[in-house]
């Protein structure tokens, strides 16, 4: 039996190796139900191959793994939302449609959608506050909604664990804004939430605690302990980062 | 001879209703599969696979007569779905390795064929098939072909269409790319081993490319997309076999029937892309209409303000 407080993920000393060598390692942290982890660190610090392997698709090489106190994830139970999705957008299907596509997981190959999973579906267009647009054909939509679109069916499934790899990119500022509102409210659903990010404004708006990564976990905590100065540049030493349009590289520590 | 006679009194001759009954079957599958073809497109592998099958049908014929047609037909089709799945794989889709491939195999079903006694006569029902003359025990294998071809992307369906929507997506929740792919492809094979033996090697692709291109043009409506190919299908190799009877009997002049078929659904297509495109252009103008006038007002209250 899982109680209420029994976290949702728990990694101890775990890693994720691509077959081609490069990974991440030393993963060691847990995320407890309605709480959401930022996962910061510069471009190629492997935040996607942590992603990646919490759903399968690289290979752990190390330590632990634990979804919802099980060794393996049951059907429907992580809802994922890729970094880039290049999608056709003449593609013939409806917004509505893709949010269902959430649902194939739990349904399997033998069965259809029905009246719970239209349910389902219906709530997570308007919990990404796209009601409006259902019916509207998916390459018709903005960017932004696209990108709104598939958190919706990522929601679809009901998940336990949220998975969102650099949602933030190129979202304009009302779009912005209803991302963080929808994490918000999956935070009061008790929804797990881990988002990669470059964005530290974001992980202060949202985010309970910060999991700072490069090749390995650097530092794991409470926003406000861990969310400081040494730790960035640590993490992000040598590398350029934009902030307001001006391009800074961000110095190593001192005596390094 | 009538209209009438051409469309609905010939298929009472039991040679006809028998043709009539195989293209109905071959048509919806095909319809219903090309559009997936077209919306992953793998028309490139579709061909291949058309080409791969002769020399099954070629050794099965010179195996087992016209009953071995299917079942090297079957062999061959699969062999080509694994081998061209995985070329498509491993990112090998040169046109040259690929063309190096289909022409062997072609060759290979050439020289097979020429070891008949009926070289010339074997050959032409291979490519071209024999659509008038499917012998009734035929009808069962035919049948059984298509429907388990129907059956395989059935159950696949929704993963199937997730997985030529977003193949990222499909992978991150957990289906088989692989597995996706040998299903779809395997299906394929079949359609193409049931429309080998009715009307021919060269002609199975119009069944499965026309279709699906035509649905495209017609609906942007995902559900809608299936029904409508499977309709455009029957409905197109129904007029090509009476077009073929009716200029057969009626003036005389002995047309391939499965070409005669193939014509029609080119033709089809052919009006339904100039009715799309026409539609387009008359949307577009009133579209321009709509925005000249607006202009022509800003223009005239400039010229006003000028004055």
């Amino acid at each position: 039996m899982t109680s209420m407080t029994d976290p949702v993920l728990e990694l101890r000393g775990a890693a994720f190796t691509h077959p081609g060598g490069s990974g991440v390692a030393g993963l060691d942290f847990a995320i407890a139900p309605g709480e959401a982890v930022a996962l910061v660190g510069p471009n190629g610090a492997g935040k996607s191959t942590l992603l990646k392997g919490l759903l399968g698709q690289v290979p752990k090489t190390a330590g632990r793994v634990r979804i919802a106190g099980s060794e393996h994830a049951a059907n429907g139970m992580i809802g994922f939302l890729p970094q880039t999705a290049e999608l056709d957008p003449e593609f013939p299907i409806t917004l509505e449609q893709v949010v269902m596509q959430g649902r194939y997981r739990r349904l399997g190959l033998f069965r259809w959608p029905g009246r719970a999973d239209r349910e389902a579906v219906r709530r997570a267009i308007e919990s990404v506050g796209l009601a409006p647009l259902a019916k509207r054909r998916y390459g018709e939509l903005s960017g932004g909604q696209r990108q709104r679109g598939l958190l919706a069916r990522a929601l679809a499934s009901e998940p336990v664990l949220l998975l969102l790899d650099e949602p933030f990119n190129g979202l304009d500022q009302p779009n912005r804004d209803a991302l963080i509102d929808t994490l918000r409210r999956l935070k009061t659903e008790r929804v797990a939430v881990l988002v990669s990010t470059h964005d530290l404004e974001l992980a202060r708006q949202v985010c309970d605690a910060v999991l700072f990564v490069n090749r390995e976990q650097l530092a794991y905590g409470p926003v406000d302990e861990v969310l400081t100065l040494d730790n960035v540049q640590e993490c992000f030493e040598g590398v350029e980062v934009e902030v307001d349009e001006h391009t800074l590289v961000v110095p190593g520590h001192e005596g390094h | 001879m009538t209209l009438g006679d051409a469309l609905f009194g010939a298929f009472a001759l039991p040679f006809m209703g028998r043709a009539l009954f195989v293209m109905l079957v071959l048509a919806i599958v095909a319809g219903v599969i090309g559009v997936l073809v077209n919306l992953r497109g793998l028309e490139f592998i579709t061909d291949g696979l058309t080409h791969a099958v002769f020399p099954g049908l070629a050794i099965g014929l010179a195996l087992g007569g016209t009953a071995g047609l299917i079942p090297g037909a079957a062999v061959a089709a699969l062999a080509a779905a694994l081998v061209l799945t995985w070329l498509d794989r491993a990112g090998i889709t040169s046109d040259a390795a690929i063309a190096i491939v289909l022409t062997a195999t072609f060759s290979i079903g050439v020289i097979v064929v020429s070891r008949s006694d009926d070289y010339a006569g074997e050959l032409e029902a291979l490519l071209f098939g024999r659509v008038l003359t499917v012998p009734p025990e035929q009808l069962v294998p035919l049948v059984g072909v298509s429907l388990l071809a129907l059956l395989a992307i059935g159950v696949t369906m929704k993963q199937q269409l997730l997985r030529a929507f977003d193949p990222a997506g499909s992978r991150a929740m957990g289906d088989s790319a692989l597995g996706l792919d040998l299903v779809l492809n395997a299906a394929v094979a079949l359609v193409v081993v049931a429309a080998s033996a009715t009307i021919g090697s060269l002609l199975v692709l119009a069944l499965l490319i026309v279709p699906g291109a035509v649905a495209r043009l017609v609906t942007v409506r995902l559900w809608w997309l299936f029904p409508i190919a499977a309709a455009f299908a029957a409905v197109a190799a129904w007029l090509g076999l009476a077009a073929n009877y009716a200029v057969s009997l009626g003036a005389g002049v002995d047309l391939p029937a499965g070409s005669t078929i193939v014509a029609v659904f080119v033709l089809g297509y052919g009006l339904v892309l100039a009715i799309a495109l026409l539609a387009g252009r008359l949307a577009r103008r009133r579209r321009t209409e709509r925005t000249d006038r607006a202009a022509t007002t800003v223009t005239t209250a400039t010229a006003g303000e000028a004055a």
